[in-house]
């Protein structure tokens, strides 16, 4: 640390220095702490695009705050010379990476999110098996809520080397499938056709956006997909069991029957 | 595509056009911002005032007299515009540009278009009680209203139900209207019923005309048109805070200063005639010396009637209920679909259960955004709550009419 001109850096460190210091690190902290609680809460009363900027705003904010602390922070406790910075910033590269490897490899992590936007508040993503609605994008980690309410923290770390997957990707358009296998030997067409009327009048149906039902013969017999959006990427459990439960109507009405594994394996 | 000037139809200002010619009126970035921006705060201050919703003038002026309000803002003749519909239809079919038997007019909510279409005297089509009907049955029922006389529909959202079961006389209707073999007809669509079956059936080529779009020149000129009824006495209006002119449109040599009223009106009632008739009858004051009743006779006498115009910022029309949750938009959003429906028929288009129903339709009812019809029983909404309960859709991701 010596080498590095560290210890000359901090000599000229004062007590009142310090103190000034902690006071702008607290204020931003609590500005922060604020900002993040405050604009999810106004974010809830509105709806649509408005809702998803102001979601996605909260994680620049404080990546704003924070570089602006670094830069009011450091000149107050050494002086702003290129040796001095040469000596924090190269002590703080080293401590972070040694020490602090998987932290700091989230924490970068956490910017470049920040920058690419692979996910934003308000998103419904798919990471390593877990699917939720991302409810806050911390420095290092972000929180997604899954349909069962659980909360889930996922390491930014993971992006480098994970696949993910975002269903609406900023939008508020998220396509949801309900499937059902029906017996074989029907009239495909006219139950893809009753199908689509089943999508168009639901009454979440985005109805300005894609509509498909797709078929598959498969050996656990006919596969149906009913591809449609949602009002709202939050009504999906809503819509696919709306969608499922009148096309289960529809399939006893015209005497075809829904078949399911457990069936198949008697 | 429009054949006549504005003046030879001034009950049809701008005529028909075809609906991919129809554009909002225009408006400024600032006030498309400011509008923005007090959307936003309109639904971030919702939770504080939840049941000041329903229609409300912020002025202590006195209001127009019944009758006043009768001869300076009248309802619009029906009849009259019916005819120059049919003018407008006989003009295009002249010049080549519509050659269809069956005509469509798709038009916005309280575009007058169905009232006019009922007072025609070919035979009218109303809708069956049942309507959910099998494939057979609507192709049965159609076979038996449409003949080889002339006919029209008065509102097509009338005939169909968003339930499984409730599309096949729309289904037939269209079938037949492509092959052209209905005979001559003219249907009337609402904006949000034919939005829905566009994307149902994007196969749907009618060739539908709508109503031009009212911006603040139309817009005065019709008002004007209204005011004079017939007996050419013109109407003043000037706004009570900066006394700027309103009304008469203004003339080229004229040298009075003329307020923005007449745009923001346009503006807000996205160029729909009869929201903004709803919206003018609201904004008219009596002269402020006077009250509602008072200088009844100086205004007969004179051949110019005077009165007042609230400015824009103190009328406050009716908003939705914030806290409604998603149901209110699903409602809110069948009764627009289908023009208008009774309790029974929006459980079966919403699947939202007869009690929550009551207690959602009441408080609709108490914000002004939709009245019950007393003889159908039928709920439909407001032209001054209109505005709110499409913004509030839009918002909410509903699918809504492009007008």
């Amino acid at each position: 640390m010596e080498e590095l001109g560290l210890k000359d850096a901090l000599s000229t460190i004062s007590s009142g220095a310090i103190i000034e210091a902690v006071a702008v690190v607290v204020l931003a902290s609590l500005l922060i702490m604020a900002i993040q609680k405050l604009v999810p809460m106004l974010a809830r009363k509105l709806s649509g695009k408005p809702r998803l900027y102001l979601l996605a705003s909260v994680p620049l904010f404080r990546l704003v705050i924070i570089v602006l602390t670094i830069v009011m922070v450091v000149p107050i406790l050494v002086e702003p010379s290129f040796e001095n910075m040469l000596a924090i910033f190269g002590a703080l590269a080293l401590a972070l990476g040694f020490a602090f490897k998987d932290y700091a490899n989230s924490l970068i992590a956490g910017i470049v999110t920040l920058y690419e936007m692979p996910y934003r508040p308000g998103d419904w993503i798919e990471i390593n098996g877990q699917y939720g609605e991302v409810r806050a994008i911390g420095t290092r980690a972000a929180e997604i809520v899954t349909l069962d309410d659980t909360v889930i923290v996922i390491p930014h770390g993971l992006l480098w080397n994970n696949l993910l997957a975002n269903g609406n990707d900023g939008t508020d358009n998220l396509m949801c499938v309900a499937e059902l296998y029906l017996e074989p030997n029907h009239d495909v067409a006219r139950m893809r056709e009753l199908f689509r009327d089943v999508i168009y009048t639901c009454p979440l149906t985005k109805t300005y956006q894609p509509v498909v039902v797709a078929v598959l013969g498969t050996d656990m017999g006919m596969k149906y997909r009913l591809k449609a959006y949602p009002l709202t990427p939050g009504d999906q459990t809503r819509f696919i069991a709306e969608l499922t439960a009148r096309a289960g109507e529809v399939c006893a009405a015209e005497e075809v029957k829904m078949i399911s594994r457990p069936l198949l394996w008697q | 595509m429009t054949t006549e000037t504005d003046n030879e139809h001034p009950c049809l200002p701008g005529g028909l056009i075809a609906l991919d010619q129809w554009s909002t009126p225009d408006v400024s970035v600032h006030k498309t911002l400011r509008a923005g921006l007090k959307d936003i705060l309109e639904q971030l201050r919702s939770g504080l005032t939840p049941e000041s919703e329903a229609f409300e003038s912020l002025d202590d002026l006195p209001s127009l007299s019944a009758n006043k309000l009768k001869r300076y803002a009248p309802e619009p003749d029906a009849s009259a515009l019916a005819s120059a519909i049919l003018e407008q239809l006989e003009a295009l079919r002249q010049q080549g540009a519509h050659n269809r038997e069956v005509s469509f007019v798709v038009a916005p909510p309280f575009s007058g278009v169905s009232d006019a279409l009922l007072t025609l005297p070919v035979r009218i089509i109303e809708p069956p009680a049942n309507l959910s009907m099998t494939e057979p049955d609507a192709d049965r029922w159609w076979d038996e209203q449409l003949g080889d006389d002339d006919w029209v529909v008065p509102e097509l959202a009338n005939f169909w139900l968003r339930h499984r079961s409730g599309l096949n006389l729309l289904k037939s209707f269209f079938a037949r209207v492509a092959l052209d073999s209905t005979g001559r007809g003219i249907v009337a669509c609402s904006s949000w019923c034919w939005q829905f079956w566009v994307r149902y059936w994007p196969e749907i080529h009618v060739n539908p005309l709508t109503p031009a779009p009212l911006d603040s020149g139309r817009l005065t000129g019709w008002l004007d048109f209204l005011a004079r009824g017939g007996n050419g006495r013109s109407l003043t209006a000037r706004m009570t805070n900066d006394g700027l002119y309103v009304l008469p449109p203004k003339a080229d040599d004229s040298k009075e200063k003329y307020s923005c009223f007449a745009q923001d009106l346009a503006n807000a009632a996205r160029g729909n005639r009869g929201v903004a008739h709803a919206i003018w009858q609201r904004a008219l004051r009596a002269q402020p010396e006077q009250d509602a009743e008072q200088g009844e006779g100086e205004a007969s006498a004179g051949n110019t009637a005077e009165c007042w115009v609230v400015p824009f910022d103190q009328l406050s029309l009716p908003g939705v209920p914030q806290g409604s949750g998603q149901q209110a938009g699903l409602v809110l959003h069948a009764i627009l679909l289908h023009s208008q429906l009774t309790i029974e028929s929006l459980e079966r288009a919403t699947g939202i259960a007869n009690r929550e129903l009551k207690l959602l339709l009441s408080r609709f009812l108490r914000a002004d955004l939709i009245v019950q019809d007393e003889k159908t029983q039928a709920y439909r909404p407001t032209p001054l709550g209109y505005p709110a309960v499409r913004k509030y859709l839009q918002a909410r991701g509903f699918p809504v009419d492009g007008f």
